[in-house]
C-alpha cells in the first residue's frame, strides 16, 4: 500500500516521526497522497533542490499495486 | 594442453574459455581458428583454440562460472565477493591468481557499533522495497573504507532498477539521507541488483571508447545522452588518457550531457 511506504519512508528521514501523517485522497484516476511533517522536518522530505521529494516519488511509481491509478505525492507544510 | 572454445565474439569466446578453465587471462594464448563475422541480421562466430601454458592445470568444467563469463563480458575482481562463498569449496588449480579479497571476518574488521548499522540500512532498503509490494533479499555486498555495497535480489529486480537505474537510483539515495540520519554521513552506501552498477560500468566504458573512435573519424565532436555525475565521470576518466581526444560536460543541473571533441594530434 502507497500510504504505508510514504510513511515508513518519511518516519525514517525526520527527527519528529511521531508528526508524520499521510493520508490518501481517492479520485477516479488517482490517488492523491498528503504527506504531512512537522515544521522543521519539511526539508528532510524534500531535500535540496526536491531530490529526495524527487526519489520518493520515484519509488512511488515503481511500488507494484499503483499500476490501475496514479499516485500523486503533496507534501504540505 | 588444447581446447576449443566458441563464442559469437572473440572476446566473449575468450571469456568462455577463461571461466571454464579457471585461469586467468594470461594464462594462457589464444589462436583464433575462425572468424564469422556478423552479417546485418546474422550473429558472428568466432572458433579459437586455447593453448594452456603447462605449468598451469585447467580445472574441472564449471558450467556456472561459464554461464557468468557468457553472461557478462569482463570477469572483474568484484565479482568475486559475492561469488566467494561456492568458490570457496572449489579447488583453484590457478593457485597464483589472487584470492578474491580475504574473506574478512567482518565483525572484528568493523568498529563497534557498525553491525547495528549495517542491520539497521538492511532492514530500511528490504521494509521499502516490500511496501512497494515486491519480495527481496537484501545482504551485504561489499565494505569499503567510506563505502557499504547492499545486495538487493528480488525476481522484480528489473523493476526495482528501472529505466536507466532509475529506480535504484532513487532507493539509494533515500537510503543515502536514512544513513546520514544514523550519522554516518561519511559513508557512501551503493545499492545493486542484479550486478546492473558493474554491467551499467562496463558499458559506459565501451561507450566512451567508441564515440572516441566515431570523433577520430568524423573530427567534429559527438553529443552523448543525459548522464548523472557518477556515469560522467566514467566517460571523462576513461577517455582522459587518449590524447586526441577531449571531453566537456554541457548543460545545467544533475543529468548534463557530455561531449566527446576531436583534437587531433597535436604537439
Amino acid at each position: 500500500m502507497e500510504r504505508d511506504l510514504v510513511e515508513y519512508i518519511a518516519k525514517s528521514l525526520v527527527d519528529d516521526p511521531s508528526a508524520v501523517t499521510v493520508t490518501a485522497v481517492e479520485g477516479d484516476k488517482s490517488v492523491m497522497l498528503e504527506l504531512r511533517v512537522a515544521e522543521g522536518d519539511v526539508g528532510k522530505v524534500i531535500g535540496k533542490h526536491g531530490r529526495i521529494a524527487k526519489a520518493l516519488r520515484t519509488i512511488l511509481s515503481a511500488s507494484a499495486s499503483h499500476s490501475a491509478k496514479r499516485v500523486v505525492l503533496e507534501i504540505l507544510d | 594442453m588444447v581446447y576449443e572454445f566458441e563464442g559469437r565474439t572473440e572476446k566473449e569466446a575468450i571469456d568462455v574459455a577463461a571461466a571454464e578453465l579457471g585461469l586467468a587471462r594470461d594464462e594462457f594464448d589464444v589462436e583464433i581458428l575462425e572468424t564469422q563475422s556478423g552479417g546485418l541480421f546474422k550473429k558472428g562466430k568466432v572458433r579459437l583454440r586455447v593453448h594452456v601454458h603447462s605449468n598451469a592445470r585447467p580445472a574441472p568444467i564449471s558450467e556456472a562460472a561459464a554461464a557468468q563469463a557468457a553472461g557478462r563480458p569482463i570477469p572483474e575482481p568484484r565479482y568475486d565477493r559475492e561469488g566467494r562463498e561456492s568458490r570457496g569449496s572449489r579447488r583453484d588449480p590457478a593457485g597464483d591468481r589472487p584470492e578474491p579479497r580475504p574473506v574478512q571476518p567482518a565483525r572484528a574488521a568493523n568498529p563497534e557499533g557498525a553491525d547495528e548499522f549495517e542491520a539497521k540500512i538492511l532492514e530500511f532498503v528490504k521494509t521499502t522495497v516490500e511496501k512497494m509490494g515486491y519480495a527481496c533479499e537484501v545482504a551485504v555486498l561489499f565494505r569499503e573504507d567510506k563505502k557499504l555495497g547492499v545486495r538487493l535480489d528480488s525476481e522484480h529486480a528489473s523493476i526495482l532498477i528501472g529505466k536507466k537505474g532509475k529506480n535504484l537510483d532513487a532507493l539509494q539515495l533515500l537510503v543515502n539521507v536514512y544513513g546520514g540520519r544514523l550519522g554516518r554521513e561519511d559513508l557512501r552506501i551503493v545499492i545493486d541488483s542484479e550486478n546492473y552498477r558493474i554491467r551499467r560500468e562496463e558499458a559506459l566504458v565501451k561507450l566512451a571508447y567508441e564515440s572516441a573512435e566515431k570523433v577520430r573519424r568524423s573530427r567534429g565532436s559527438l553529443l552523448l545522452e543525459p548522464m548523472n555525475p557518477f556515469e560522467r565521470r566514467i566517460i571523462h576518466t576513461t577517455l582522459n588518457d587518449i590524447v586526441d581526444v577531449e571531453t566537456k560536460s554541457e548543460g545545467e543541473g544533475l543529468y548534463k550531457q557530455v561531449r566527446v571533441l576531436w583534437k587531433g594530434a597535436k604537439r
